[in-house]
């Protein structure tokens, strides 16, 4: 096996962890990852040597979430998804999840999918703000003002437990 | 030096580790002054372990196979495509319950071929040994040192009754057993067990079974194998990457000691 591949599979943990946190859905996940694998692959000439693989996989896996999130959009099912799967997902498999972990991806389900993925991208997978940036393909000023709301948005919304339940995002 | 004014933007920034070190004891001052946003700085410091927490256990998770086919290129060996893509399936279906699996077969492009009772076992078996015998640490829901609880709990659980068969005789100890989903409502007991030098091998029952049948059972040419058999009101599957004959006997005394259990 070479290099290239070794150092993408390695890699494939994170992305993972990544995907999960901005989808849920375990498959739903893994199919990202999977998109973001195989296109990787197709682009491996596009790899300079050096840069770091993992900045290299999620800003292809960004790409396409961001993507993906636009085509839900369009057919309007947007976030009716993340809190009924949450839900629905209270199955065997899921025992190892406590109530404060259901809760808080719940959470973080029902904010907005930019500032999801930029603050997943740096209070977990831990990127600076400016690597963060970089792979969002957005300005440090906005990569910032997007982690600020979103941990404003997740916080009211544990606060606003009741509430949680009827919470119905309408994506822009 | 003169001290800037520090805001709630500062929070996040000392937060990500983007808060310049000369600037640190400066607005840990300020935070002490500020009662309101050290409470704002706890609570964010406190989503963010509830996040890491919630999020951790899928760095531990065994990369799914179709991940790492997607990088190796290889299409898995003799496996057609329904056949691959029902496994996928059926991994996921050990782990999330979605419904009836034959009917996923069917529905797959009309290629589908409508499986039998006994390969739907074995496939689900495999899927289940694939995905939890790679656990390190999480490979078991109850460990074998609470043996009595395991058997109780999954006979309870499962609808048979359950004894852990003893495979000293043939160099395997119980490592420990869980229970998973199986066909369209059903339950499924898994044992797991290791050998001195740590190859494992797992038994899957359930009580949902109305065929009688029995066999050897491999979802991809160089995966594990199953040897199988079903009764009226229970199925049992062996599975592990043993040579044949090695597997065969295991199945057997299994299968003895099983009966003896359900049947006493």
């Amino acid at each position: 096996m070479d290099d290239k591949k070794a150092a993408i599979l390695s890699e494939i943990p994170r992305l993972r962890r990544y995907a999960r946190s901005l989808l849920r859905d375990r498959d739903s996940a893994d199919d990202l990852v999977q998109d973001c694998l195989e296109r990787a692959l197709v682009r491996l000439d596009n790899w300079q040597t050096g840069e770091s693989p993992r900045r290299w996989l999620f800003t292809i896996m960004h790409h396409l979430f961001i993507d993906q999130m636009r085509k839900v959009n369009r057919r309007g099912e947007a976030a009716m998804l993340p809190l009924e799967a949450g839900e629905a997902q209270s199955a065997p498999a899921d025992q190892v999840e406590t109530v404060a972990s259901r809760e808080i991806m719940d959470a973080l389900q029902a904010i907005s999918p930019d500032r999801r993925a930029a603050l997943v991208m740096v209070a977990i997978e831990g990127f600076s703000y400016a690597e963060a940036a970089n792979i969002l393909g957005v300005p440090a000023g906005t990569l910032m003002s997007r982690i600020a709301r979103g941990r404003e948005e997740l916080r009211g919304l544990l606060d606003d437990s009741s509430r949680r339940r009827s919470i119905r995002i309408v994506e822009r | 030096m003169t001290q800037r004014d520090f805001t709630e933007r500062d929070i996040h920034m000392a937060l990500d580790g983007e808060l310049p070190g000369e600037e640190r004891m400066a607005y840990d001052a300020w935070l002490e002054a500020n009662p309101e946003m050290k409470a704002k700085s706890v609570r964010y410091i406190a989503d963010r372990a509830a996040l890491r927490a919630a999020l951790a256990g899928v760095m531990d998770e065994p990369v799914p196979a179709r991940l790492r086919q997607a990088v190796l290129g290889e299409a898995p060996a003799r496996a057609p495509a329904w056949r691959s893509r029902w496994w996928l399936s059926a991994a996921a279906a050990a782990v999330l319950m979605i419904g009836g699996l034959g009917g996923y077969v069917a529905g797959i492009g009309g290629i589908g071929r409508e499986d039998g009772a006994d390969d739907q076992l074995a496939e689900q078996a495999i899927a289940a040994h694939v995905i939890y015998a790679a656990e390190k640490r999480h490979a078991v829901e109850v460990p074998a040192s609470d043996k009595d609880h395991l058997q109780t709990w999954l006979s309870n659980r499962v609808g048979l009754k359950l004894v852990a068969p003893d495979l000293a005789a043939e160099g395997f100890e119980l490592v420990g057993g869980r229970l998973l989903p199986s066909g369209e409502h059903g339950k499924a007991a898994m044992l797991l067990y290791e050998d001195a030098k740590g190859e494992r091998i797992s038994l899957f029952l359930t009580a949902e079974s109305s065929a009688t049948a029995k066999g050897t059972y491999a979802a991809e040419a160089n995966g594990p194998e199953a040897v199988y058999w079903l009764d009226k009101g229970y199925g049992c599957a062996v599975v592990g990457s043993l040579p044949r004959e090695r597997l065969s006997d295991v199945a057997k005394s299994a299968y003895g000691q099983l009966l003896a259990g359900i049947s006493s």
